[in-house]
């Protein structure tokens, strides 16, 4: 097992380089001025265009060029983003906690709704039960996440202004910024308690509640189908109609034999719904004016800020990875049958 | 690029055959499964209405139109009528190819204050005078247009490509899978963004990005089906009867995989256009003032918060377009939950 992480860690930088080297490849599309915008950050060189491409060779064959770009990387120097007016990495090293906090608190009810309404609609097939969650599952996965967010907003914002966007109220923004509150992890909520802050992990989770609502509808539908699949699936099985012919009782054959099995695939597809999260982070944060990456991002691409973007993809690409591997482990703890040799 | 035009070949073979087969098809176990569902009948309404509302968008909208949108089609407002007359040339140029100008939406004033739905315009006015009704009308042919395009190209990438992993199989083929793997794996929102950000904003490169980030999981499903294809009996028969290896990739292999595909990437159309819509929302797409539901709903975060004492004031500008993506989304959803379960009805 532990041979098998080593060696899809390993994975992880060719997986990086892949997508980099696709990155920067798609780049040479660009003129070289084009290029060279990315490393401007005054006016004195927006006159000195040319002074920029001969000094980091952007006019060089892409093998060059990319060789630059990699062993600058590699030091740790991403490039600058101007959507954030600092270096790429220190925005990522800043506002991705934030975003791994909004991912994993909607992960939550994603997969706490999806397994008990997974586990009703199968156990009731074809009953009442089963065609509301079916037609639930139906409407909320149709619902993008954009359109969900804006309504939310405007009800519970604009309307009822209950809660607030953002990631804390003014006067907390303030306490911190005169000092006083220590930073952890980044994450607001798990900082707050660290500092025993009380009335900030609460004011924290209030901004939280409309984006991972936001976030949690579309990956609960999904998870709720997969979980209703998968214990019809273990209900057919030999084993569930031995333990009935023992004279189990129902809910203990259903619980225990059936649903323990039919888990398997939904915690598979849990980790891997966290990477695709991600895509929902994007909107989610643009929406509710939350300062993670997704919003960064967001704003980068729009004012095509290269190495802001590439710098995302690159986290977004290690996050998918490791999600990936959490899931095979995850595979194999619940599930003795399978080994990784 | 022989192999890219064979396939759209393809279907010119076999009218005769569909015809005669038309009446059985609709007899099969796959429709009459499908007719009984209400679900599925119900997706199907839902997207014919669409499909209904984006052809005739023009006439629809025919005493709304801009001024731009009128002077190309050669109508002023009082000969607006002409539209609804199908033996006036007019009607068909303007729903077979409406000019460009007719999916600006058309300004009922400049005023920054949103109007209620009212007689004349029933679903009411955004900030800076857009008739909200003339944007979500043609917003549905421009839906279409996106998804058909998008889903067309990256269709045609994914045949040719997976076509070409399945017949010479091999590193070419490991080196696609591999490659497909890597792209599938990743959220393909972003993806989309990345290119978008290099190719630069607009509602087209919008639309070159998806289909570049679309085609890798139709290579995969055409090469698994050219895999399936080709072990069948009918494939050995052919090549016991001396066919070339040609002629049995083309007239037999090809054929038979792309059935699968086409209604994979059919029922995809509604996802490529709310990923569309989400990289219009984030500001990657059309520009303000375009018929794309997208932006309409982008335009509406400017609309969060009601005037002062009235917080639910601007409920109209971000309820409609929101409506008519979910409701689009939702035809397609259904009309996909359906198939799947025709296809397998455990899940």
């Amino acid at each position: 097992m532990i041979a098998f992480i080593i060696r899809r860690l390993l994975m992880l930088p060719v997986v990086i380089i892949a997508v980099s080297i696709v990155i920067v490849g798609l780049l040479q599309f660009l003129s070289p001025a084009q290029r060279a915008a990315a490393f401007v950050r005054s006016e004195q060189q927006l006159r000195n265009i040319d002074a920029i491409i001969e000094q980091y060779q952007l006019d060089a064959p892409f093998p060059v060029q990319y060789w630059n770009w990699a062993s600058e990387a590699v030091q740790g120097n991403w490039g600058y983003s101007r959507a954030s007016s600092e270096p790429v990495l220190t925005t990522i090293r800043k506002r991705l906690p934030a975003s791994i906090e909004l991912a994993l608190l909607a992960l939550l009810p994603v997969i706490g709704l999806g397994i008990w309404l997974g586990t009703a609609a199968a156990l009731n097939q074809e009953k009442l039960v089963d065609q509301a969650t079916r037609i639930l599952s139906i409407l909320g996965w149709s619902l993008p996440t954009f359109v969900l967010g804006i309504w939310l907003l405007v009800i519970f914002y604009g309307g009822l202004d209950w809660f607030q966007p953002g990631r804390l109220s003014n006067q907390y923004i303030i306490e911190m910024a005169s000092g006083g509150f220590t930073t952890y992890t980044g994450m607001m909520t798990v900082d707050a308690l660290l500092n025993g802050r009380f009335d900030i992990f609460v004011d924290a989770l209030a901004h939280l509640v409309l984006p991972v609502i936001t976030l949690a509808v579309v990956s609960s539908a999904q998870i709720t189908r997969v979980m209703r699949t998968s214990l019809l699936d273990a209900l057919s099985q030999d084993y569930v109609r031995t333990a009935r012919s023992k004279g189990l009782p129902d809910r203990s054959v259903n619980l225990k034999h059936a649903r323990r099995n039919a888990l398997i695939p939904v915690i598979t597809l849990s980790s891997l719904a966290f990477a695709f999260l991600l895509n929902g982070v994007v909107v989610t944060e643009t929406i509710f004016n939350y300062p993670g990456i997704g919003i960064w991002a967001a704003t980068a691409a729009v004012q095509l800020d290269v190495p802001a973007v590439l710098g995302f993809a690159l986290v977004t690409a290690a996050i998918v990875v490791l999600a990936n591997l959490v899931a095979d482990v995850l595979y194999a703890v619940v599930d003795p049958r399978i080994r990784y040799d | 690029m022989d192999a890219t035009n064979r396939p759209e070949q393809q279907p010119e073979q076999q009218p005769e055959e569909t015809l005669r087969d038309t009446r059985a098809w609709y007899q099969s176990k796959l429709m009459k499964r499908l007719r009984r569902s209400p679900l599925a009948v119900l997706g199907v309404v839902i997207l014919v209405a669409y499909v209904l509302i984006a052809i005739f968008s023009p006439q629809l909208t025919h005493d709304r139109l801009g001024r731009g949108c009128m002077r190309d089609l050669g109508v002023t407002p009082t000969t607006s009528e002409r539209l609804l007359n199908p033996t006036d040339p007019v009607f068909w140029r303007a729903i077979v190819v409406p000019p460009g100008s007719c999916f600006r939406i058309p300004r009922a004033s400049f005023s920054p204050i949103p109007q209620p739905p009212n007689a004349e315009y029933p679903l009411g006015i955004t900030g800076g005078g857009y008739d909200i009704l003339y944007g979500l009308i043609w917003g549905a042919r421009m839906a279409f247009y996106i998804g058909i395009l998008v889903t067309g190209i990256s269709l045609g990438l994914g045949i040719v490509v997976g076509g070409l992993a399945g017949y010479f199989g091999g590193w070419f083929d490991n080196l696609l899978m591999r490659f497909t793997d890597t792209v599938l794996a990743f959220p393909n929102l972003i993806l989309a963004m990345v290119f978008a950000t290099i190719f630069g904003a607009g509602l087209t490169n919008v639309m070159v990005a998806l289909a570049l980030v679309g085609w890798p999981a139709y290579a995969r499903i055409m090469r698994g089906e050219i895999l399936r294809v080709r072990e069948q009996e009918f494939v050995d028969g052919a090549r016991a009867l001396g066919a070339n290896g040609l002629r049995i990739f083309f007239k037999h292999i090809l054929p038979n995989s792309l059935a699968a595909i086409i209604i994979v990437a059919s029922l995809d159309i509604g996802a490529v256009v709310l990923t569309a819509a989400a990289l219009s929302f984030l500001g990657l797409g059309a520009e303000v003032g375009f018929a794309d539901w997208g932006q309409m709903v982008n335009f509406a975060r400017q609309y969060i918060k009601g005037p002062p004492g009235d917080p639910f004031g601007y409920w109209y500008v971000s309820l409609w377009p929101g409506l008519a993506i979910v409701v689009f989304v939702l035809g397609w959803n259904l009309l996909g939950d359906a198939f799947r379960d025709v296809f397998d009805p455990r899940a």
